[in-house]
């Protein structure tokens, strides 16, 4: 053991170290902020359009009223929270192997990478609930159109804030938990991820079929209500976050 | 002297292959170091082992006289630059350089603009566009201007121009006669970077074969030319690195020899010319391989 004295640089603080991962994060936010926004506004259209031809084909105030109930089922904004998880599996992929060659530690990354996901949740989950209470403001941008204000969205703004906020964390983390194991062990990896989670699935569903508890789970669900059924989903959104730092802290990044 | 990266018979195997291979070595501080060896010889792991990005299957690695992996204090003063660094698919040049400084405390701005127009990179071409050479150019220029303790170029010029390789040269040597620092260069463009190294590892099938400063290996063997009999005659009993011949004309590359044994083989009319670096441990490897099949 040498107790000589190197010259170093000046040595940096937790806090710098993972912020500068959030700041590399958003070096280029054409990614992850631009390219969304520019697809969801680009559905955001296209719904507008069918609506149009609704709204000038539909002249009766019932049968209009028919219509916008039906809209309340729009899946027309699913696609932003699925996408981020394409978004966090790109992150990780391209900036792990980038981020290392720059001297970071993957504890630190991960922590930065982390905070990054929570603060891209909240930027769409705000943009998401300020979106809804346009729709709700203009009564359906005017002809009853209903994307953001879908059901499953919840009542109210804080409740959607909320939803919206849980739903993106969820995909965001389970993208990173992908990511992950991609790093680490590339496609092999993800295929036995696959795999495994799809074996979890149908062993739950066997559960649940031979000891006749569909009942239960559906009781369970409906005593959570909508709040509280997504609500659980943080426990799988948390597991997801500490597995995809467990899978990371040994991975190499390879060319 | 102070070792800045200290190994001890490290080995890194992957399944059936001895990536490394017990190497002991140490790395002093503020000297440029060349890693020699052929492709897949263990240039990249060893490197990736330094710097805590590949975990080591045995052995102990200390740099800055602590482990690297997973180690702040040791890694923020690394810069480690890879032939096959990849980028952010979306970033340009641009952001590479904005990005850069918050990681390497070190960093010259003002170096980094000289040596972007130098290598005349692009600065908003998305990196996905550019050619080979200018991929490799941003980490160059990455490597240098980050100014970083310890720096590692691992082949960082691939589809860079002759021209462009000298810059990178010229640029790393007045840059650490400025700034002095410790740099681990691998490549196998040996002769290029000959005269820039002060100290030479060589590694081969994941052993280090050669540990020994540049100045001495390259007075450590020399080429005896001359009829086939003379030379035979002279090179009896001598280690032998080498033999080439044409018709009746030999040419041997024997190790080190003497004021005493050079002046016998001037009087036997034999000639003495100097080994390359490149030549010299390219015979050095091949030995290595003959041995290595022997003992197998």
């Amino acid at each position: 053991m040498t107790t000589a004295q190197f010259t170093k640089v000046i040595p940096t603080t937790e806090f710098q170290r993972v912020g500068r991962i959030v700041r590399l994060h958003f070096a280029n936010p054409w990614t992850t902020i631009g390219l969304p926004w520019i697809i969801l506004g680009s559905i955001f259209l296209v719904n507008l359009a069918i609506w149009w031809i609704i709204f000038a084909s539909v002249t009766s105030a019932s049968d209009r009223a028919d219509v916008s109930d039906g809209l309340q089922y729009s899946g027309a904004s699913f696609y932003i929270f699925v996408y981020m998880l394409v978004v966090a599996v790109q992150a990780i992929s391209i900036t792990f192997p980038f981020a290392l060659g720059y001297g970071v530690t993957r504890r630190d990354y991960y922590l930065g990478t982390t905070l990054n996901f929570v603060i891209l949740s909240a930027i769409y989950s705000a943009g998401l609930t300020v979106l809804s209470i346009v729709e709700e403001l203009t009564n359906g941008w005017g002809m009853g159109g209903r994307m953001f204000t879908a059901v499953y969205f919840g009542d109210g703004w804080a409740q959607r804030l909320y939803l919206f906020f849980v739903g993106f964390l969820f995909f965001f983390f389970i993208g990173s938990l992908f990511a992950s194991v991609y790093v680490r062990w590339k496609a092999n990896g993800l295929v036995a991820l696959f795999i495994g989670l799809g074996v979890l699935v149908v062993a739950v569903a066997a559960l649940a079929t031979f000891t006749q508890g569909w009942g239960v789970v559906g009781a369970f669900f409906g005593r959570a209500g909508l709040v509280g059924s997504v609500s659980w989903s943080l426990v799988i959104t948390a597991l997801a976050a500490v597995a995809g730092f467990l899978v990371l802290r040994r991975a190499t990044p390879r060319g | 002297m102070t070792a800045v990266i200290e190994v001890q018979h490290l080995s890194k195997h992957y399944r059936d292959v001895r990536a490394v291979d017990d190497a002991t070595f140490a790395v002093e501080e503020n000297k440029i170091y060349g890693l020699l060896g052929r492709n897949g010889a263990g240039k990249t792991t060893l490197m990736q082992l330094l710097t805590g990005q590949e975990f080591a299957t045995r052995g102990s690695i200390r740099v800055f006289g602590e482990s690297p992996v997973e180690n702040a204090g040791v890694l923020q003063n690394i810069s480690f630059i890879k032939e096959s660094q990849r980028y952010p698919d979306d970033f340009r040049p641009r952001h590479v350089f904005a990005s850069a400084p918050w990681f390497f405390a070190n960093w010259d701005a003002a170096f980094a603009a000289q040596l972007i127009e130098e290598f005349r990179v692009p600065l908003n071409r998305r990196i996905k566009k550019l050619s080979r050479g200018q991929v490799s150019a941003i980490g160059v220029i990455v490597g240098l201007a980050s100014r970083a303790p310890l720096t590692f170029f691992d082949e960082p010029y691939l589809g860079l121009d002759a021209v462009a390789r000298q810059l990178f040269y010229d640029r790393l040597l007045e840059d650490y006669a400025e700034h002095p620092r410790t740099v681990v260069l691998s490549t196998h463009l040996i002769d290029e970077v000959s005269n820039l190294l002060e100290h030479v590892i060589v590694i081969d099938e994941g052993r280090i074969i050669i540990d020994e400063e540049a100045e001495t290996l390259r007075g450590s063997a020399t080429s005896v030319v001359g009829t086939r009999a003379a030379v035979d005659a002279f090179v009896a009993g001598r280690e032998i690195l080498h033999r080439d011949g044409v018709g009746g004309l030999a040419s041997v590359t024997v190790e080190g020899l003497d004021a005493r044994a050079r002046a016998a083989a001037s009087a036997a009319g034999l000639e003495l010319a100097p080994v390359s670096l490149q030549q010299l441990i390219i015979r050095r490897t091949s030995t290595s391989e003959k041995e290595f099949e022997a003992t197998a």
